[in-house]
């Protein structure tokens, strides 16, 4: 809202430079977000919250300086013109709900002279960037401007009957605005109609048909007080704003309703002439001045500072509250109708800290007793992160909502179980993603149009899926990797196109790490390898197909996913450590070189040595793997390295030769490898 | 031969040894295949049955000798450094290790917050996103049909009238106070959604930090050493703080907190629009109808809470001036951080 230095002037002998003001106005919570020198005035742009809708006028910023800058504040005097009896015009006014109309005053007064405004006027206006219109028109917006209180004046000749009737718009209603749009209007609606049709959308704007213009001779004024909830749902509805919807929607105050109907009265003769011949009004004003009992020492509990009691008592009362001393410690303070933000102790505490100054308030360091029983599952998905960018991998943060299509890139079923968003602004909002990995490959393919090589990300969030009248919302950890690996070995370059194995070893790492036992990855596909966690499927690898890559414009790469559950996950983790006692005695490794058809996996092979081995052979490495030249299409070479320990004793060579020999003819006998 | 003569040569021939290789000859020339000590062992059976065995132990004896002796010289030419020069490798080459992945720079910015908080005994809570209509604005004193709704625009669900997307951390509030009595001293990290169009500093999603103290005499001055404390972690202890006087519908008293501008020392530059403050927080002191909306008695605790928008924090900490950036994940950007 714009306001101006000079009008403020008019109301507070101000003393202070306009950028002193500035700064004092935005350090009491009148946020000046831009300062214009305009001439020999200056204007500030001020950011009003929400809650006071009082400080929408020159007056209740003035009220503010005075309270702030410890200045009288010159209330302005009205002056209500009495009609004499043989002017008095009958005016038929109805309102068919109170609820939506609290309070309707009109006056009507005869031959004015509608013209050009004086140039002080539209200066006025001009400066706050509202353009002069006509006399009555100007001296409506002066008056809204001026106290805040919307008001609106018709051409009493154009209103059918001069009946004014306050009532839900019908279904068919239509009316044409001053701006000359037309508009379709229902019940939600509040109008003011006259004897046949809807002449102003109550609150918002009023019709063209009814409006004054330089024919104008007799006016009807409007000064009213309309339901704050209606106005902005019709505002919302019919996609209309003005200074008026602005400051009903907040709330005006009954008491300045009347006063401001006076004073444009009063400035409407003055300027235009004319004669008044009635004022009616409907609904009292109810008289919400609440008081409410202040604690002295409350008010310096919660602030952590000592405000002398008369100094509380002069921002009180510079506010424009009524304060009366109850007994020491309490004051009794009445609250004015265009207060009704002050509802309870609190917030006279608020008014008593902005204009006392937030920075007197000393900064202090409380004893923090932390929260007892509250654990969470953050520190567990903090070391996965970590593990990760340990093994080279990048955290990603991708977007929660995302257009369908994205997912139906990958194949997934988009008709049912996806929770859809009723208010998307882009397609791009369109649904809550129910997996991490499309925007993965696609962060992919960003990466790689950036010509960035050996692309290894992650991300951990959450997704969403809808399921039998609820939604489900769980943490999950997708990653994905790209490209080769290049790195440098003491004897040169060594390079490797990254594949499931790579995958699966940082899934490994992970699983073993958070002590996860009985965990398995089970092939179910060319593509797919479902990670099976104490046999529930708790995620998945893949291996992406060509047709995706397409999809996703991926040329000439090799791309694996893969997908963790991340609650399944926590519920196998087992951090809990026990020591096991260092091997006391050697242990003897016995290396096995043999080729084997490629049917047979390693996994089967080991477990097979393991039992057969056990319990002196302690464990089986893959020393070495193969494929190529010099072995049998269809088959790979495998070194495997067993290694045998007893806990009590060296074993002896013999011991270890016959086992060792069992284990190579299991080799033979069951999977038919020929030792070499 | 006279065992004792040998051994004299022996340690007269290991305190001339200056390299390792001359220690290897020296233990070729006693104890190789064709050495003196093989020789020594072969003439025992040249001797007289009686004597054999006392001449044998002795043998033995100086063969344990010559063993530790030479061990004890190796060590102590391979500790002197004499060793002999290994193949000359050229160190200009890069250093050989895994390479190191890294974290967002957002969750960066959230460790960094929550570690902060935790250190003064906070505790680090999470919440869903999809909430209650009634966790993220009635419950937190947020009116329905109010223009202070205007400034929490947000994603609903489709098919599920009374759920949204939270369009800030502080229902974790409402959720926190109905779990747990006080004394309550939480941080909230997360994710947060309004639907805005995407611009250089707008986004649909975006991160918060929400952290509240709820105890026994609570003041609006705890909250103000709270925060200096927190903000002089983050951007250093030079920089200045005030708090203006704001609203927030589930604080009382409200303020905006601004630091001096780190960029221009508060000065006035285009980074805080020449007027030498940045704005980086919301906070106040807990509503006492957010308290009647959990349960907790106004008259016996007061809080306050606070709360933040990371990408702005993490914006400002590292000077990046896109938050688009944030999102688009190019490895360029997040191999910076």
């Amino acid at each position: 809202m714009k306001v101006t230095y000079s009008w403020l002037k008019n109301f507070v002998d101000l003393k202070i430079s306009p950028q002193a003001l500035a700064e004092k106005l935005t350090m009491a919570g009148l946020e000046v977000v831009s300062f214009e020198q305009s001439g020999e005035d200056s204007v500030f742009e001020i950011e009003i919250t929400s809650n006071r809708p009082d400080w929408l006028s020159v007056l209740g910023v003035a009220r503010e300086v005075s309270a702030i800058c410890g200045l009288k504040l010159k209330k302005p005097k009205f002056k209500e013109t009495k009609i004499k009896a043989k002017d008095l015009l009958p005016l038929k006014i109805l309102i068919s709900d109170k609820r939506d109309c609290p309070f309707y005053s009109g006056r009507v007064i005869y031959d004015v002279k509608v013209g050009p405004s004086p140039d002080w006027l539209k200066k006025r206006l001009e400066s706050l960037g509202c353009r002069s219109v006509n006399n009555i028109v100007d001296i409506t917006n002066f008056v809204l401007f001026e106290t805040g209180q919307p008001l609106h004046a018709f051409d009493l000749d154009t209103l059918s009957q001069k009946v004014i009737n306050v009532r839900r718009a019908g279904k068919d209603d239509k009316i044409v605005m001053i701006d000359g749009q037309q508009k379709v209007l229902n019940s939600e609606v509040l109008v003011i109609a006259d004897a046949d049709k809807p002449v102003a959308i109550a609150g918002i704007m009023g019709g063209q048909a009814t409006e004054v213009t330089f024919k104008t001779r007799n006016l009807l004024l409007e000064s009213a007080v309309f339901s704050s909830i209606l106005v902005r749902r019709a505002k919302q509805k019919l996609g209309l704003q003005s200074e008026s919807a602005y400051r009903f929607e907040r709330g005006v105050d009954f008491e300045t309703a009347k006063t401001a109907s006076i004073a444009a009265q009063e400035l409407i003769l003055k300027l235009a002439g004319g004669r008044p011949r009635t004022y009616k009004s409907i609904g009292t004003a109810k008289p919400v001045n609440p008081l409410i009992n202040l604690e002295l020492t409350y008010v310096n509990k919660i602030l952590g500072v000592a405000i002398p009691s008369v100094k509380i008592k002069q921002i009180l009362s510079r506010l424009g509250l009524e304060v009366k001393t109850k007994t020491k410690n309490i004051l009794s303070v009445k609250i004015p109708g265009f207060r009704q933000d002050l509802r309870l102790p609190i917030d006279l505490v608020e008014e008593i800290a902005r204009i006392y100054g937030y920075a007197k308030i000393p900064k202090t360091i409380p004893a923090i007793r932390p929260a007892a029983n509250i654990t969470d599952k953050e520190d567990i998905a903090a070391g996965i992160k970590n593990i990760l960018s340990g093994l080279g991998l990048y955290e990603v943060i991708t977007y929660s909502l995302v257009d369908r299509h994205l997912l139906i890139k990958l194949g997934i079923n988009t008709d049912k179980n996806l929770i859809e968003i009723l208010n998307p602004k882009s397609c791009e909002q369109e649904v809550l993603r129910s997996t991490l990995l499309p925007s993965l490959i696609r962060c992919i393919a960003y990466n790689l149009d950036q010509q960035q090589e050996n692309i290894k990300i992650f991300e951990t969030a959450n997704v969403f899926s809808a399921e039998a009248g609820s939604t489900r919302e769980e943490p999950y950890l997708g990653i994905a990797l790209c490209g080769v690996n290049s790195f440098l070995i003491e004897k040169g370059m060594v390079k490797d196109e990254v594949n499931l194995l790579h995958l699966k070893g940082v899934l490994e790492i992970i699983l073993n790490r958070l002590g996860v036992k009985g965990f398995d990855f089970v092939r179910q596909d060319e593509y797919r390898i479902n990670i099976v966690i104490g046999r529930e499927e708790s995620g998945f690898m893949l291996d992406l197909s060509r047709q995706a890559l397409d999809a996703f414009d991926i040329k000439n790469r090799r791309v694996v996913l893969a997908e963790l559950n991340l609650k399944k996950l926590f519920s196998h983790i087992n951090l809990g450590k026990k020591f096991v006692s260092i091997p006391k005695f050697p242990a003897i490794a016995r290396d096995i070189s043999f080729v084997i058809n490629n049917e047979i996996s390693v996994k089967e092979l080991l477990l097979a040595i393991k039992e057969r081995g056990a319990p002196l052979l302690r464990h089986v490495k893959v020393a070495d793997y193969y494929q190529g030249k010099q072995i049998p299409q269809g088959s790979k070479g495998l070194t495997l390295s067993c290694i045998y320990r007893l806990d009590e004793r060296t074993l002896t060579e013999e011991e270890i030769n016959s086992l060792h020999n069992e284990v190579c003819s299991l080799l033979e006998e069951r999977f038919g490898v020929k030792l070499r | 031969m006279d065992i004792k003569l040998i051994q004299a040569q022996i340690e007269n021939d290991l305190a001339a040894v200056t390299s390792l290789q001359a220690l290897e000859e020296v233990r070729i020339k006693y104890l190789g295949r064709k050495g003196l000590l093989a020789e020594l062992t072969g003439s025992i059976s040249g001797l007289a049955l009686e004597q054999r065995g006392a001449f044998g132990k002795e043998v033995n004896v100086l063969k344990n000798k010559l063993l530790s002796l030479i061990e004890e010289k190796g060590k102590f030419l391979k500790k002197s450094g004499s060793v002999e020069k290994k193949e000359n490798l050229d160190v200009g080459l890069p250093g050989i290790a895994q390479e190191l992945g890294g974290l967002h720079p957002i969750t960066q910015v959230i460790n960094e917050i929550c570690a902060i908080f935790t250190r003064m005994g906070f505790s680090v809570v999470q919440g869903p996103e999809i909430e209650t209509e009634y966790n993220n604005f009635t419950g937190l004193n947020i009116p329905l049909e109010h223009p202070s709704r205007d400034a929490f625009d947000t994603f609903y669900l489709k098919n599920y009238p009374k759920l949204l997307l939270r369009s800030h951390t502080s229902p974790v509030q409402v959720r926190a106070m109905k779990a747990h009595q006080p004394p309550l001293a939480i941080v909230v990290p997360g994710r947060v959604y309004r639907p805005d169009a995407v611009d250089a500093s707008h986004l649909f999603m975006f991160h918060q930090v929400e952290g509240f103290l709820v105890d026994e005499n609570v003041k609006f001055s705890d909250l103000k050493g709270i925060l200096e404390l927190f903000a002089k972690s983050v951007f250093g202890q030079d920089i200045k703080m005030r708090f203006r006087p704001h609203f927030f519908p589930f604080t009382e008293p409200s303020a905006e907190v601004d630091i001096s501008c780190i960029i221009c020392k508060g000065s006035g530059c285009s980074v805080c629009g020449r007027k030498g403050w940045l704005e980086i927080l919301g906070a106040g002191l807990i509503h006492p109808d957010v308290f009647k909306q959990v349960g907790y008695d106004s008259k016996k605790y007061t809080g306050f809470a606070f709360g933040m928008g990371i990408e702005r924090i993490a914006m400002l900490k590292y000077g990046i001036n896109d938050i688009r950036l944030f999102f688009e994940n190019d490895l360029r950007f997040l191999k910076q951080f």
